[in-house]
């Protein structure tokens, strides 16, 4: 048999704009979706590029108390050329800490003139043998109880918590993702129904006059497919939106940890067409159990 | 052409709309079935195009087992029969050309068969000048004249017709009828569902009778009762 494209556009034409305000709901929760969707795997990509980057970077600071006294700092440095769990440190002096503290807070040059080079402390920037964090944390805590030390703190720890908290985000996102596609799909299940009935007398004569079950079902499973589509085109554009937000975000911000989230368009296309496919995958679903249960009698 | 061995057919939840039925159908054949309202016409008609399965009993059409037919080759044998009812089943946001061609689309036949066969079985039916009017403007007459231009338009080995002149006045019912005539001697076997006593009396076609779901008469050149 012939497939008269012609015809078969026609018809899902006519379907997709017989009833506007129905397609425009159906394609809105579709895009709803998997626009979370999109942000929940563009926070998973952060993390996943956060971790990599930190995966052999400082792992702890020792804080060396200002007022410390010269042997005390010599201690903390032969501690740690001691320690095998060290694999490698650099000790930061008070004239590079300083230019650290000034640029962090260039913006307020009344804290810069509040504070002295005196007055900060130095540390050592410590790079662990295993990158693990257990492990970095009991070898920070040995480091603690040191004379002259101020305190210990954990490059790691601070991406630990950013990375549970982009965990439990992305995994809320994800499953309102799932939840609206859930939803869309079955929006989509009654958009194609509502279709199936506006067209219940061609239906009847298309079947009568023996058309096949494929060219029926046809145009009604391409507009499902279509509403798939678009709702998908629309996250595609929120979710390069978003990381557009996020970028000019971090900028401001100036927070170098944060710079993995702002993805690079490789990865963002990547993430597109899995939207396109899961759109395609919503539509498909919703119209196919729509076709069948009210085409196959 | 249509052979019926022993069917029956039961609808959930009612009494036995066909039973046991037996009947025997030539090519070229045209067929009444009469019998009071609900004695099973429609049954008869819809188990011959497939449209219902019967529980018991084998049907033939055109020498094939339809009961063997898998759910793919359906539309096949619809193709291969036309049907025409009481209420015409025409779609009203076609125009009477559309309709017909509708018929043709569906079945994936090519731009230029429906081209020249469309207008060719709108003249056979008498609606040559109204091929661009829509359902509402015509009269019923002419709009069972387009169903059957529609279920025609293909040149089915068979069609059954359902109470055709049903809503119609007996003067528009005759000239349904010299249509209907017209394509069986083309060679097409009809089957006709019929309340119409003035027509069956008239042409003295074969009569099928049913009675509560059983065949009580079978006869050649028949009358109503
Ligand atoms: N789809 C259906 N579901 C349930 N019962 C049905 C169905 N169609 C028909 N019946 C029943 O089957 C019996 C035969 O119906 P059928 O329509 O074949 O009668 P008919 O001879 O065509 O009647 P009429 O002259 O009124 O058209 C009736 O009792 C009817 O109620
Ligand atoms: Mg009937």
């Amino acid at each position: 048999m012939a497939l008269r494209v012609d015809y078969i556009a026609k018809e899902t034409g006519n379907n997709l704009i017989r009833n506007p305000s129905l397609t425009i709901a159906t394609v809105l929760t579709v895009a709803l979706s998997l626009s979370l969707l999109g942000a929940a795997l563009l926070l998973q990509r952060g993390v996943d590029g956060l971790n990599t980057r930190f995966k052999d970077d400082i792992e702890f600071i020792v804080w060396v108390q200002p007022d410390a006294a010269q042997e005390q700092i010599d201690l903390v440095q032969r501690s740690l050329d001691e320690s095998s769990s060290v694999s490698d440190y650099r000790f930061v002096n008070r004239e590079e800490t300083f230019t650290e503290f000034r640029e962090f807070w260039a913006d307020s040059p009344e804290v810069i003139d509040a504070v002295g080079p005196d007055e900060l402390p130095t540390s050592f920037r410590v790079v662990p043998v295993v990158p693990d964090l257990a492990l970095v944390q009991a070898l920070g805590s040995e480091f603690e109880d040191l004379p002259g030390v101020l305190k210990v703190d954990f490059a790691s720890e601070y991406i630990k918590q950013l990375n549970d908290f982009t965990n439990v985000a992305s995994r809320v996102m994800i499953g309102a993702a799932i939840a609206s596609a859930l939803a869309s799909s079955m929006l989509m299940y009654n958009t194609i129904r509502t279709a199936l009935f506006a067209r219940r007398r061609e239906v009847e004569v298309m079947r009568l006059v023996g058309a096949s079950n494929t060219f029926i079902r046809i145009p009604f499973m391409l507009e499902g497919l279509m509403q798939g589509l678009f709702g998908a085109a629309f996250s595609v554009l929120s979710v390069f939106a978003l990381n557009r937000a996020l970028r000019g975000l971090i900028e401001k911000t100036d927070f170098q940890l944060l710079d993995s989230f702002a993805l690079p368009s490789g990865d963002l296309w990547q993430i597109s067409i899995w939207l396109l496919v899961a759109g395609t995958l919503i539509g498909f679903i919703g119209s196919g159990i729509a076709v069948s249960r009210y085409l196959d009698a | 052409m249509i052979k019926l061995e022993n069917v029956t057919k039961e609808y959930p939840g009612h009494s036995v709309a066909l039973k046991e039925a037996d009947a025997d159908i030539a090519k070229g054949e045209f067929v009444f079935l009469v019998g009071p309202s609900g004695s099973g016409k429609s049954t008869f008609l819809r188990l011959i195009n497939k449209q219902e399965d019967p529980d018991d009993g084998r049907i033939f059409v055109a020498g094939k087992d339809i009961g063997q037919l898998s759910s793919w080759k359906v539309p096949m044998l619809r193709r291969n029969i036309g049907s025409v009812f009481q209420d015409f089943k025409l779609l009203p946001n076609k125009t009477v050309g559309e309709n017909v061609s509708f018929a043709l689309e569906v079945i994936g036949r090519p731009k230029n068969v429906i081209k020249t066969q469309v207008p060719a079985i709108c003249e056979l039916v008498g609606l040559g000048d109204k091929v661009d009017k829509y359902p509402h403007q015509l009269s019923g007459g002419e709009q069972q004249r387009v169903s059957i231009a529609r279920a025609f338009v293909n040149r089915p080995l068979i069609l059954l017709a359902d109470e055709p002149t049903g809503n119609l006045d007996p003067q528009t019912a005759i000239g349904i009828m010299r249509l209907l005539d017209r394509i069986n001697k083309t060679g097409t076997t009809v089957v006709m569902a019929t309340h119409d006593r003035g027509i069956v009396d008239t042409m003295r076609r074969r009569v099928i009778e049913l009675a509560d779901g059983l065949i009580v008469r079978d006869q050649a050149q028949g009358v109503y009762e």
